[in-house]
């Protein structure tokens, strides 16, 4: 039996009748066309579904829509403010931290909610907070390079 | 993509409702913590419960408070939760350590304690830890409640003693004893996402700052179905002069005591090899803690 719950996703309210059954992903994806979650190995190890759940990054293929209900959600969608890039966006892009881009997202999700939890990361926290994080083209180098980039840019 | 299989959700809103729910459910129902292994079971289909029961309503079963010296821990307490706590961190640091070895910081975010040791993988992070700390578990059924040493809990990979209509409540930690120390070692190829491929977990309490040692606790995990005591290690500790020597004499007991398997994660003879390593460095880093009484006590 499906079962209404609200979702806060970007600030904005949402009201979805959704089956038990259905992802966190899914219904992003599917019900309120995010499509900027991506759905990669779907059992927690990629990290390409990541979202933050009431101000921590999760893997979304592994929470049920109906476990988030009442929850505040920030998709990828939610990072940029209206045309100006969020600087870890800004960073990934002018240091080739992008390649195929399937990551991206969940990578960037991950290190805005390190960098607000600690604005001045070591190059080791960085990559522990990406841990959860794969990526196959960029051997990371460039990610951790634009982390610590947009931290410096942060600071002034 | 991977799909779910159709189940009912329930989101009872007490403990009780919770605990007649599962009674009426008579199996057919499973408690959703965390979800990290649940899902990933149900979604590959190795488990296919009919309904599942979240105590996500329940306060107290998130909250981490001290107890007589020792620590209370609730069984919905996330990984992350107690990887960053300054309670944890100060009282039992090896509790911390072994948090911050599981999965990834997206996993630990929702992964729970509770879920970790009813999940009864032999790999499991948190268990060595909580076995070398005394840990003891509270279940609830709807007619008879009982707390278990966690020694007895586990009875095989994926099995233990809880009733499928028990609910894992809290996890109690009793207060440590002066002049202890302890230290967890995990083994993987990798830094995060790993399952173990060797981990250690070691107590050691002297009687006084160079004293003897009057209780030694040695736990081997991914090494036998279930995180074992090194028995015959233990023993050889108790009573004797913490040194190199006699640690190394330890190890080599601990690994007689071990029956790893060879798969993909190790061979049986690394695995020995390494449950070697890993006793005689856990145990020095437990004495050095023991001694100097850093971070905490235990």
């Amino acid at each position: 039996m499906k079962k209404l719950i609200t979702l806060t996703v970007n600030d904005t309210e949402y009201e979805v009748a959704v089956a038990p059954n259905r992802t966190l992903t899914q219904v992003l994806r599917e019900d309120l066309n995010l499509l900027g979650t991506k759905e990669g190995c779907g059992v927690g190890d990629c990290g390409a579904c990541t979202v933050v759940l009431d101000g921590k990054p999760v893997n979304s293929c592994l929470v049920l829509a109906v476990q988030a209900d009442g929850s505040r959600i920030k998709t990828i969608e939610g990072v940029a403010h209206g045309d100006s890039l969020h600087p870890v966006q800004e960073t990934f892009v002018e240091l080739g931290a992008i390649q195929c881009g399937f990551c991206t997202p969940g990578m960037i999700l991950s290190a805005t909610s390190l960098l607000e939890k600690n604005p001045h990361p070591t190059e080791q926290e960085v990559r522990q907070a990406l841990s959860g994080n794969l990526c196959r083209c960029t051997g990371y180098q460039k990610i951790v390079e634009a982390v610590q980039e947009a931290s410096r840019r942060m600071k002034g | 993509m991977l799909l779910l299989p159709k189940f009912d959700y329930e989101e009872p809103k007490s403990l009780p409702e919770a605990l007649a729910m599962l009674s009426e459910l008579k199996g057919n129902g499973k408690v959703i913590a965390g979800g990290t292994d649940l899902l990933v079971n149900m979604k590959k289909g190795t488990v296919r419960p009919a309904c599942l029961v979240s105590l996500k309503k329940v306060e107290a079963l998130r909250e981490i408070s001290g107890e007589d010296g020792g620590l209370s821990v609730g069984s919905h307490v996330t990984i992350s939760e107690i990887a960053d706590s300054d309670r944890v961190a100060s009282t039992f640091p090896v509790l911390a350590r072994s948090a911050s070895c599981l999965g990834s910081p997206l996993i630990r975010n929702r992964a729970t304690i509770g879920g970790n040791i009813v999940t009864a993988r032999p790999a499991a992070d948190l268990p060595p830890a909580l076995l070398v700390l005394g840990a003891r578990v509270e279940l609830r059924g709807k007619d008879k409640d009982r707390t278990v040493s966690l020694d007895g809990f586990f009875t095989g990979p994926g099995t233990s003693v809880i009733e499928t209509r028990e609910v894992l409540t809290r996890i109690v930690i009793p207060s440590p004893p002066p002049f202890t120390g302890a230290d967890y070692i995990k083994l993987g190829h990798r830094a995060a996402l790993e399952i173990a491929i060797v981990a250690v977990s070691s107590r050691l309490t002297l009687d006084k700052p160079d004293g003897v040692i009057v209780d030694a606790r040695v736990i081997l995990s991914s090494v036998a179905p279930t995180a074992i005591h090194a028995v015959s290690a233990e023993k050889a500790l108790m009573g004797q002069r913490p040194s190199e020597d006699l640690f190394a004499k330890a190890a080599l007991l601990a690994v007689g005591d071990s029956s790893p398997i060879t798969d993909i994660r190790g061979g049986a003879e690394y695995r020995r090899d390494m449950v070697n390593t890993l006793v005689k460095r856990t145990l020095l880093k437990a004495f050095n803690d023991a001694r100097d009484m850093k971070g905490g006590n235990a």
